[in-house]
């Protein structure tokens, strides 16, 4: 029995030192979605917003006027000025970003709510979270100047504008992203990692030479599928590591994301074993894996929240795997839910582990 | 019906003063409407080396797969050193050791790992330095597989079916795609397998190299075995059948011209 986890845990290890070594490999499951993560997230979003405001002016008076001044001041506010029912209609057609509204007779105080309302676009959540933070401090910089002439020691202000549509907590895009890249690592795991790597081994033959043994290969297949866990544990931490150092914040349990990102990792590997057990090479592999993966990059909210995708494709593309897996992983990561609240996406990843897994098992032919 | 059709059946059956350590008797493989192996038996004796040769598609592998356990067997028997194939074909895999025609192994790991890996595939401890040296390829050890030239591969797949210490080694075409210095040098190392009782089984399309090696050949076609003897007893069936050669044999071919000017050294890119 010792003999045999000894030789459990050599094929372990060498299927963990093969991956390390393979640079291709390497390359296509850990640095692409770091570099996907810094193109989407550091250099190409957060570089260039400028967020469009749009401000109706219902007071009328010294106070609105010193606020629109203000915040006029500011490089990123590209600001319109017109009433209630134009400027709502130019945010429904998409061309402001947010619709500040100053109540009538508007005037600051200290420990008072302003009355300030911002109406935000819910098509891009993501890119409203941002600019909402953007656009809070602003208006906070712009009134704390204001009173700053009268009391020199400058109190908390109560939040000043009360947002509408727009979640509460300040999340920034590489919130948003950076679950959606390990989704997508996790499922590029599954596909690429482990199809390819074992599709190989099948053409050339490495794989019947362990038949050519006494031992079973389904030793090799399960320190193969155990190694890979591991392996996509590790990749999924680094990430979120180098995702925290960008700011990423974590509102849920880690527990409850290891269980995610788990279940997650099962659903993808059995894909991956899927392919690689059917296919008899990689000409074979590769088409299923990208029709497979190609959809789900582009339709599970990876990059952009679904929201923006028309009706029909948004509740087609609903059931889709990475879809509840994306859904989770924000859920635990930016709102901090918990496992029950997240019953129906852990329902349906269940539900993909089951369908993966037998549809693997049936498919899988050795040679 | 199954004895093959040779005219000297003393040869056709391995000497009685060494017992045979392979008895394989109408042996059948079918894939759908195609026979590939049509009732094929032979006895191999120990520290016998015995050739199967034909044109491809003869069923030499897949006779060579059924025997070693690789692949069902449809009918018939093998019984390899006791052992019933068909019965146990792990405690076949135990006392054999098999190159594949198409020898890949897993590439990113080194020679000393993989011999590791493989000796522990088997139960064994193994000493990789020492099957390096019996390969000659001890200053690669700390090579991965995939920066070993052709020659090179094919000694490592040797020195992998060596780990457990094998009474029948299987070789399938072990010297297709060979240079022909690197060619001779695995014949030595055949020899050298021969010379310490391992009984070697091996396949190719070299009629040089079947006269060189074997002491008995079979010759398949069609998924049956048309001629089993030693060379020199096959050709003189031939001759004795009145054959001759339409051009008189020379007293050298061009391969001994190559080899002349070349040398036996081998060359081998690192």
């Amino acid at each position: 029995m010792s003999t045999r986890l000894a030789l459990w845990w050599a094929l372990f290890a060498a299927s963990v030192k093969m991956f390390v070594r393979n640079r291709v490999a390497v390359f296509f499951s850990l640095f692409l979605p770091l570099i996907i993560m810094l193109i989407f997230g550091v250099l190409n979003f957060e570089g260039s917003t400028t967020i469009s405001l749009g401000i109706v002016d219902e007071a009328d008076n010294e106070a609105s006027a010193a606020l629109f001044d203000g915040l006029a001041e500011y490089d990123y506010l590209e600001i319109s000025e017109g009433d209630r029912q134009a400027e709502l209609a130019e945010l429904e057609e998409g061309d402001r970003g947010f619709v500040l509204v100053i109540p009538a007779g508007y005037q600051p105080l200290l420990g008072a709510d302003t009355g300030l309302v911002a109406y935000a676009a819910t098509s891009d959540p993501a890119q409203a979270q941002v600019a909402q933070g953007l656009l809070q401090q602003a208006i906070s910089a712009v009134m704390s100047d204001s009173l700053n002439g009268s009391i020199p020691d400058v109190p908390r202000l109560r939040p000043p504008v009360t947002f509408e549509s727009v979640e509460s907590r300040d999340l920034g895009y590489i919130d948003f992203l950076v679950p959606g890249i390990v989704g997508m690592t996790v499922m590029q795991l599954g596909l690429f990692g482990v199809a390819f790597g074992f599709v190989q081994l099948k053409r050339t033959g490495a794989l019947r030479r362990l038949f050519a043994t006494p031992t079973s290969p389904a030793y090799f297949l399960s320190a193969q599928v155990a190694s890979r866990l591991v392996l996509g544990y590790v990749q999924v931490a680094i990430l979120i590591g180098i995702g925290i150092w960008f700011g990423l914040q974590m509102f849920g349990s880690w527990l409850v994301l290891a269980v995610i990102i788990g279940l997650a990792l099962l659903i993808f590997l059995a894909v991956g074993f899927g392919v690689a057990g059917w296919a008899k090479n990689e000409d074979q592999a590769a088409p299923v894996a990208n029709l497979i993966s190609l959809p789900m990059l582009f339709l599970s909210g990876v990059f952009f929240p679904r929201d923006a995708m028309p009706e029909l494709l948004r509740s087609v593309t609903q059931f889709m795997p990475l879809t509840y897996v994306n859904e989770a992983l924000r859920g635990v990561m930016n709102e901090g839910a918990g496992l029950v609240d997240l019953g129906p996406q852990l329902l349906g990843m269940g539900i993909w582990a089951v369908i993966t897994f037998v549809i693997a098992v049936r498919l899988f032919k050795w040679e | 019906m199954t004895s093959p059709s040779t005219a000297s059946p003393g040869a056709a059956t391995p000497a009685a003063d060494h017992p045979p350590i392979i008895i394989v008797d109408a042996l059948r493989k079918r894939y759908g409407d195609l026979v590939a192996v049509d009732g094929v038996s032979f006895e191999v004796a120990e520290g016998e080396v015995f050739g199967i040769l034909g044109p491809n598609g003869a069923g030499k592998t897949t006779t060579l797969e059924m025997i070693e356990g690789m692949r069902p067997i449809d009918e018939g028997s093998a019984v390899i050193d006791g052992v019933d194939v068909r019965r146990d074909p792990r405690e076949v895999k135990r006392r054999i050791g098999i190159q594949l025609q198409a020898s890949a192994f897993f590439d990113e790991l080194t020679l000393v790992e993989l011999l590791d890996l493989f000796g522990r595939l088997y139960g064994h401890a193994v000493d990789p330095m020492a099957l390096l040296a019996e390969v000659e390829l001890t200053e690669k050890a700390k090579s991965q597989v995939r920066t070993l030239s052709g020659g090179q591969k094919q000694r490592f797949s040797i020195a992998s079916a060596l780990v457990n210490q094998p009474r029948v080694l299987f070789l399938d075409e072990p010297t297709t795609g060979l240079d022909p210095q690197a060619r001779r040098h695995l014949w030595a190392l055949v020899r050298t397998l021969r010379d310490r009782g391992h009984t070697v089984v091996l396949t190719t399309h070299y009629m040089e190299e079947a006269e060189e090696l074997c002491d008995r050949v079979a010759i398949m076609d069609g998924g049956r075995i048309i001629a089993l003897d030693t060379p020199q007893a096959l050709v003189d069936q031939l001759v004795g059948r009145g054959f001759t050669k339409t051009r008189v044999e020379r007293l050298a071919n061009l391969e001994d011209v190559f080899i002349d000017l070349t040398g036996h050294e081998l060359r081998e890119e690192d």
